[in-house]
C-alpha cells in the first residue's frame, strides 16, 4: 500500500498555509529586556493590547538596551517598555536629569527625531538605580547614604552586573560625582543572582533598582542618594512610528494603563514573580483585572 | 491460449561497444540476424560480451558504432522508454519489486501502457497459468515469500505481460538449483514456441545452450565466432575455440541429446 | 511539575508553537534535501563532498549560527526557522542518499529494462523502498530539531524554549522544568510515532 498520491499532495499543499500563519506580519510585536520588571510591564502592555482585540507577538528576554533599540530600528519589534533614565544616558549619551518631566521631554523629543520612536505617557513608577545593603551591614558599618558608602568603599565588597560597571551613570559616574567609591572587591553576577551574593555574605554592597522585589523585604535597604546623582527612571511604552501609524489605537490602549504603574505596584509585582514564583503573565493579568474590574 | 504471432526480427549490423578508457572493445563488429519466434542463445565465457550485446538491444547499453534494427527500424530512432516496453527483459537476479505483490509485478508494463484494470487482472491470471503457477495462490503473494524457481517464473511472466516483440534473457536460470533449472528450461521452450516471441538468451552453460537453442551465437572476447544450429556447431565448428567449447565436458551426452532432440523435433512437427 | 499543572493551557499553546516551528522547518528542509539527496545518489562523486560539507555545517554550535542569522533576519520566527532547516539538511540528505543507493540494483535494472522512465523508476521502485530509511532520517532530524528549536525561546519568542529562557531570566526553576519536560515529551512522542511509520513503510 503506497501513500495515496492525493494525500501526499494535500499535505505538501497545506505546508505553505501552515507556514503562512507563522510568518504572519499583522501582529503587534512587543519586546522586553531580560529582567523581571521589564517582563512584567511588557506583559501588561501585551495583554492590554490583546484585551482590545489586537494580535500580539511576544519577543521577550532581549539581552540589553542596545539589542532592544536595534530591534526597534529594524522593525523586529514594535514597542517595549523603556526607562527615561536609560534612554537619556545609555542611548542618547547625555547627562542624567533627575527631574522626571524634564527627562521625559528630552528623550521623547530626541527619540522621535533620531529613531522615529514615539514615547507614550510615562508611568509614575521611578525605577532608579541604587545601592543596597543588608540592614545588618548598614548598622554595623554605619551606612545610610551614598556619601557614607563613597568614603567607606575601600573596606567594602561590591556585587553588581556588567552593565553597572560600563554605564556612565553606573560606578564610573558615582566615582566622578561623589568621589571615592573605590571598592576593595568588585564582582559581576547575572542580573537575577546579584542579591544572592549580598544575602549570602559574599558582598557588602549590591547595585540595585528601587523597584526590585527583594527591596520590599525586611533584610535589605536602599542607601539614600543624598546628592541626587541618579536620573529619573520612569518607564513608558515606546513605539515605532510606523507601527503607531498603522494602528493608532495602540497609543490609547497603552496610555490607559501607564498611570497605574506606581512604585508600589511595581515592587509588589516584582516580588510576586521573584519571591512568589508566579508567572509574569498571571501577575500582569491580575494587575489589569484590578484596573478594570468589569473585565 | 491463442498463438500470438510476432515478427520480432532483430538485426545486428557491425555493432560495436567500446570499454570507456580502454582500446579493447566490449563487443566488436557483431553481425547477425534472427527473428520469427526463434530462441537464439548467446554463448560464451564470462567477459566475452554476451550480456553487453543483449543490453544493446533495449538500449541499456548504447552502441558506439554500427546499428541494430528491430523489425526493420533503427532502435536509436525510437524513444528508449517506449522501445523497452515493447521488449521483454529478464535478469538472473530477477529483480521482482519487493514492495509489490506478484500480480502488481506482472502488471507493471501493461499498467505503464495504460491497460484497463479488468484487462490487467485477466492477463495476470493468464500469465500465471502459462508459467505453471496457480493464480489463486500466487496472485497476492510477496516476492519475499517465493522460491528461486517461482520468482524466475514470475520474472518471465512479467517480461512477456505486454506481449512484447522480443524477449531478452540474461542468464535467467543461473541462480536456481539444477532440478528447478531443467524444469524452467523446458517451460521456456514451450512458452517461446507458443508465443512465437523472438528470444535472445545469454548463458555460459553449453548444455543449457544446446537444450534451448534454435541457433547459437558463440562469442569470445567481444567477437562472434560462429552462428549456427546446435547440430551444426557440434559437427562443423568454425574455429578451434568453438570445437573445444562444444566438446568440452560431457560431449557423449551431448551427442545423444542432440540425436534425441532431433528425433523429438521430428515427432512434434 | 507545578508549572505544568498550574498552566496547562500556556504550556499547550507554546507546545503548539514549537510543533508548528519544527513541522514547517522539516517540510522546508525536505524540499531542499530531496533534490540534493537525489543528485548525490545519482552521482557517486558528489556524495562524499556534499555530505562532508553538510556534516561540517552540522557541527557549528547552534547558538553561534543563530547569532549570525539574527543579524541577517532579525528576531522572531525566521532566524530559528532557517537555523533548523540548515541543521536538518545533514541528517535528511544522508538518509535519502543511503535509502536510494541501498535499493536493490537488480530491481532498478529490471525497472529500467521493462520500460520505466527515470522518473517512474524513482517514484515506483526506488522511493517506496527507500522510504523506511528516509523516514528514519526524518525521525532523527525531527528529534534534533525539537531540541534545537528550544533556542527559539531565546531569539524568537516561539516554542517551549520560551519557558526555559524566561525561567532562567526570572529565576523560576518550575518554568524551566516545565519547558524541558514538555520538550522531552514531545520528542518521545514524535520518536514513537515515526518509528511506527518507519515500521509500516518497511512492510510495504
Amino acid at each position: 500500500m503506497r501513500i495515496s498520491r492525493a494525500r501526499a499532495l494535500a499535505l505538501l499543499g497545506a505546508t505553505p498555509l501552515f507556514a503562512g500563519c507563522a510568518f504572519d506580519g499583522s501582529a503587534v510585536r512587543v519586546g522586553s529586556k531580560n529582567f523581571t520588571e521589564s517582563f512584567v510591564i511588557a506583559e501588561i502592555y501585551a495583554q492590554a493590547l490583546e484585551g482590545a482585540g489586537l494580535r500580539v507577538e511576544r519577543l521577550f528576554n532581549l539581552g540589553s538596551t542596545q539589542i532592544a533599540i536595534a530591534a526597534m530600528e529594524r522593525g523586529n519589534i514594535d514597542c517595549y517598555p523603556e526607562y527615561t533614565g536609560t534612554a537619556l544616558i545609555d542611548v542618547l549619551h547625555l547627562a542624567p536629569i533627575s527631574d522626571p518631566r524634564a527627562a521625559y521631554a528630552v528623550v521623547s523629543r530626541r527619540f522621535e527625531q533620531r529613531y522615529g520612536i514615539v514615547w507614550l505617557n510615562p508611568s509614575p513608577m521611578n525605577d532608579s538605580q541604587a545601592l543596597a545593603t543588608t540592614r545588618a551591614i548598614a548598622e554595623s558599618k554605619r551606612l545610610a547614604t551614598l556619601t557614607d558608602v563613597a568614603g567607606a568603599a575601600q573596606h567594602l565588597r561590591l556585587a553588581t552586573i556588567q552593565e553597572f560597571l560600563a554605564r556612565p551613570d553606573g560606578l564610573p559616574g558615582l566615582q566622578r560625582f561623589y568621589g571615592g567609591f573605590h571598592f576593595a572587591d568588585v564582582r559581576t553576577y547575572d542580573i537575577a543572582l546579584k542579591y544572592t551574593a549580598l544575602l549570602d555574605g559574599n558582598a557588602d554592597i549590591s547595585s540595585a533598582f528601587t523597584t526590585d522585589g527583594e527591596v520590599a523585604s525586611d533584610d535589605l535597604m536602599i542607601l539614600r542618594d543624598d546628592r541626587h546623582f541618579w536620573s529619573a527612571y520612569n518607564i513608558a511604552p515606546i513605539v515605532r512610528q510606523a507601527a503607531l501609524a498603522a494602528r493608532p489605537q495602540i497609543a490609547r490602549i497603552l496610555n490607559a494603563v501607564s498611570p497605574a504603574i506606581t512604585d508600589r505596584a511595581a515592587q509588589t509585582m516584582n516580588a510576586a514573580v521573584e519571591k512568589g514564583q508566579q508567572d509574569p503573565a498571571d501577575v500582569a493579568a491580575a494587575f489589569l483585572k484590578r484596573l478594570r474590574p468589569s473585565g | 491460449m491463442t498463438k500470438e504471432m510476432k515478427a520480432g526480427a532483430i538485426r545486428f549490423e557491425r555493432a560495436t561497444v567500446r570499454y570507456p578508457g580502454s582500446d579493447r572493445n566490449a563487443i566488436e563488429d557483431v553481425c547477425f540476424e534472427c527473428g520469427g519466434g526463434e530462441l537464439v542463445v548467446l554463448l560464451g565465457p564470462s567477459g566475452c560480451g554476451k550480456s553487453t550485446l543483449l543490453r544493446t538491444v533495449n538500449r541499456l547499453v548504447p552502441l558506439d558504432s554500427g546499428r541494430i534494427l528491430l523489425d526493420g527500424d533503427d532502435i536509436t530512432k525510437r524513444d528508449p522508454v517506449e522501445l523497452r516496453r515493447g521488449i521483454g527483459y529478464v535478469i538472473q537476479a530477477v529483480g521482482l519489486f519487493a514492495h509489490m505483490t506478484v500480480a502488481q509485478n506482472i502488471a507493471v508494463v501493461p499498467s505503464l501502457q495504460g491497460w484497463g484494470r479488468a484487462a490487467i487482472a485477466q492477463r495476470v491470471d493468464e500469465l500465471l497459468r502459462l508459467v505453471g503457477l496457480d493464480p489463486e495462490v500466487y496472485r497476492d503473494r510477496r516476492p519475499s515469500r517465493l522460491s528461486g524457481g517461482e520468482a524466475q517464473r514470475i520474472g518471465v511472466a512479467r517480461a512477456i505481460a505486454a506481449r512484447p516483440q522480443a524477449l531478452l534473457m540474461d542468464e535467467p536460470f543461473g541462480a536456481v538449483d539444477v532440478l528447478v533449472r531443467t524444469a524452467l528450461q523446458r517451460e521456456l521452450v514451450r512458452i517461446v514456441a507458443e508465443l512465437q516471441t523472438t528470444t535472445l538468451f545469454v548463458t555460459h552453460d553449453v548444455d543449457e545452450a544446446f537444450r534451448l537453442a534454435d541457433r547459437i551465437v558463440v562469442m569470445r572476447a567481444g567477437r562472434v565466432e560462429q552462428v549456427a544450429k546446435p547440430q551444426e556447431l557440434f559437427e562443423q565448428p568454425a574455429t578451434q575455440y568453438v570445437r573445444e567449447l562444444v566438446h568440452a565436458g560431457d560431449d557423449v551426452y551431448r551427442r545423444y541429446y542432440l540425436h534425441g532432440r532431433a528425433l523429438l523435433r521430428g515427432l512434434e512437427q | 511539575m507545578n508549572y505544568l499543572s498550574s498552566h496547562p493551557l500556556r504550556v499547550a499553546a507554546l507546545a503548539a508553537g514549537h510543533v508548528e516551528l519544527v513541522v514547517t522547518a522539516l517540510a522546508a528542509a525536505l524540499v531542499l534535501a530531496v533534490p540534493l539527496g537525489l543528485i548525490a545518489a545519482r552521482r557517486p562523486g558528489v556524495a562524499p563532498w556534499l555530505l562532508g560539507t553538510l556534516g561540517a555545517i552540522y557541527t557549528i554550535p547552534s547558538l553561534a549560527l543563530l547569532a549570525v542569522l539574527v543579524r541577517g533576519f532579525g528576531l522572531g520566527f525566521t532566524p530559528i526557522f532557517v537555523a533548523l532547516v540548515v541543521y536538518a539538511q545533514f541528517m535528511l540528505t544522508r538518509n535519502i542518499v543511503a535509502g536510494i543507493t541501498g535499493v536493490d540494483s537488480a530491481q532498478v535494472d529490471a525497472a529500467r529494462g521493462l520500460g520505466m522512465s527515470p522518473l517512474q523508476v524513482l517514484v515506483r521502485v526506488e522511493f517506496p523502498q527507500a522510504l523506511p530509511i528516509v523516514i528514519g532520517g526524518v525521525r532523527i532530524a525531527a528529534i534534533a530539531m525539537i531540541s534545537i528549536a528550544t533556542l527559539g525561546g531565546y531569539v524568537g519568542g516561539v516554542g517551549l524554549g520560551v519557558l526555559i529562557f524566561n525561567g532562567l531570566t526570572l529565576h523560576q526553576p518550575q518554568m524551566i522544568l516545565a519547558g524541558s519536560l514538555a520538550a522531552s515529551a514531545l520528542a518521545i512522542a514524535v520518536d514513537a510515532l515515526l518509528r511506527l511509520a518507519e515500521r509500516r513503510a518497511a512492510t510495504l
